[in-house]
């Protein structure tokens, strides 16, 4: 007679798992840190979303507060530019527990100085960091939290 | 989550398919060598990749793999004679070389030129550093032999095993990528395995249970960073190397032997789950092959005659619930190996990861699958070759360093990335 476990691992009962994936209503809030990145996520915000909402760079100062309303922030900033407003925003989520995490696009020019520095502001304020040649990773990244 | 039809993509690689048509780009572990251990002796069936072949050692010490099945009436040439350089079929006597090619078939007139017309699927088997490896594409794209640096070093410095996991390739793959998992689910080895314990660099593990992660593209898949707090407000970096398709390396701890994996498509629902331990300046002890030999580390102990685990789902893993609730384990599974390959069983022979709900640490797994689906799409309708088959994506090492907190790892690590022979592995 076969183990539980060998029996509940086949494809056969694979079939009897439940078919809906739980509900999870979760919130993500897209916030750009600089021009460079607003664009991207200008260009993101046209496309159909669910759950998904987007700020600019220039209202998320004054929209510290809707991060309440975020399971995930993600900040997306650009390798080189000015990512200082990581800080505030990173504070406003660490005080109500919201998870952080930051795409970094960087461009084939971007020296590694440049980096550095994105990265000196983004470090100590997100929990995960992902640097992409890709600016469609951004999307890839978004549309795989459901 | 991943839509159901990229999940289809990347978990189907038999032939004809786009993920198949990828792995058969690159040169994949096939056999260890101790499986043909003689000239002459007994031929062994293979499945890779969705297709059933045989592989043989024929008398002059050549290697073959080819279709398991003789052309005349498609009997398995596992019940082949393996006698004076071929692999003759017990039937009706039909006889093949290493390459396929049929070079004798006695139930035919002599003066018949017949089987010089006949010919099975074959692919080279060549052996590399301690592995048997065969490359299943198109003859006239076939890559340079293999440059992982585990395979290049003396015999000595080396340990190579392999085991039987069934579940799908990627879901394996995955677990090696992710390390967010490691805190969890292997936190009881880190003190208690002998290939891991004692190196200055667990206490940063032990101390801060929460790494953050960076994932950074690297030319051959991506680099994964685990980063916890050290001294004077440093980082300690644990970078993992991946490397398209199925290569891993983890970051080494002290002077313990570097480990990682490549994790090789049976079928659709099981794999091979190939681990290697090697050091690039040094011998490996006998303590160290012992352990290795013994499931240490990331190596297991196997059920008798073949490369099943001793623990495995017929027997529920030898779960020990004891040892859970006690804390020695935290899964109840004991070993490294087993205690990935249990959950990744559990999940079904291939997980529908349109049910998932994955967080941000799971970006690694999610950047990868990305760059998996980019390089399938570009070798299909561009015909790109994919990272990793470059030899000099594979002339790469994992690291553990300490870095200034704003430093960029790939820039801090940039040489200790990179296989250098006669320098030691970046480790703390």
């Amino acid at each position: 007679m076969l183990s539980e476990s060998a029996r509940m691992s086949s494809a056969a009962e694979a079939r009897f798992r439940i078919q809906a994936p739980p509900p999870t209503a979760r919130a993500v809030m897209v916030i750009p840190l600089d021009s460079g990145s607003e664009r991207l996520v200008a260009t993101l915000s046209a496309r159909t979303w669910n759950g998904v909402t987007f700020l600019s760079a220039s209202a998320a100062a004054d929209a510290l507060t809707d991060v309440a309303a975020a399971d995930l922030v993600v900040m997306v900033a650009s390798a080189g530019a000015d990512a200082s407003a990581a800080a505030t925003i990173g504070e406003a989520c660490s005080r109500r527990r919201i998870p952080t995490a930051t795409c970094v696009i960087r461009g084939a020019s971007a020296s590694e100085t440049a980096l550095s520095s994105t990265l000196g502001q983004i470090r100590p304020w997100s929990l995960m960091v992902v640097i992409a040649s890709d600016r469609d990773y951004v999307e890839d990244l978004l549309r795989s939290f459901r | 989550m991943l839509r159901q039809e990229h999940n289809e993509l990347l978990t189907q690689a038999g032939a004809g398919t786009p993920m198949g048509r990828l792995f058969r780009s690159y040169w994949i572990p096939a056999l260890l060598p101790e499986e043909l251990p003689e000239d002459d002796c007994p031929p062994v069936r293979v499945k890779l990749l969705s297709e059933r072949l045989i592989a043989f050692r024929d008398s002059n010490g050549r290697y073959g793999l080819m279709d398991e099945f003789c052309a005349h009436r498609g009997v398995s040439l596992w019940f082949g004679r393996n006698e004076e350089c071929g692999l003759r079929c017990p039937y009706h006597g039909w006889k093949y070389d290493v390459t396929g090619q049929c070079i004798d078939m006695p139930s035919e007139p002599e003066q018949s030129g017949f089987a010089s017309k006949v010919k099975l699927k074959s692919y080279p088997l060549v052996e590399r550093g301690g592995v048997l490896w065969t490359y299943m594409g198109p003859a006239d794209a076939q890559p340079p032999l293999p440059e992982w640096e585990f395979a290049t070093v003396p015999a000595a410095q080396s340990f190579m095993s392999k085991r039987f996991q069934e579940s799908n390739w990627l879901q394996a793959l995955e677990g090696g990528i992710d390390s967010s998992h490691v805190s969890f689910l292997h936190r009881g080895d880190l003190n208690t395995d002998p290939l891991f314990k004692g190196a200055r660099g667990n206490q940063y593990n032990l101390g801060d249970m929460r790494p953050v992660f960076e994932v950074v593209e690297s030319p051959g898949g991506l680099y994964i960073g685990a980063r916890r707090n050290a001294e004077n407000d440093h980082y300690y970096w644990r970078i993992t190397q991946w490397v398209m398709p199925s290569f891993t390396m983890i970051a080494p701890r002290g002077n313990h032997a570097v480990h990682g994996h490549f994790w090789v498509p049976i079928d659709d629902e099981n794999c091979w789950a190939w681990s290697f331990d090697y050091h690039p300046t040094r011998v490996l002890t006998d303590e160290e092959v012992g352990a290795m030999r013994a499931g240490k580390g990331i190596h297991v102990k196997y059920g008798p005659g073949n490369y099943r685990p001793l623990a495995n789902k017929d027997n529920d893993y030898l779960i020990d619930r004891a040892a859970q609730k006690a804390g020695r384990t935290y899964s109840g599974v004991e070993g490294i190996s087993m205690q990935d390959a249990s959950l990744q069983e559990s999940m079904g022979p291939i997980v529908d990861r349109t049910k998932e709900t994955l967080v941000s640490t799971d970006s690694g797994i999610i950047m990868a699958r990305q760059r998996l689906l980019r390089a399938v799409k570009a070798l299909v309708d561009e015909g790109m070759t994919p990272p990793g088959v470059d030899p000099v994506h594979q002339r790469v090492r994992s690291a553990a360093v300490i870095l200034p907190p704003d430093q960029p790892f790939k820039d801090g690590a940039r040489e200790a990335l990179i296989a250098r022979p006669g320098v030691a592995p970046a480790a703390v």
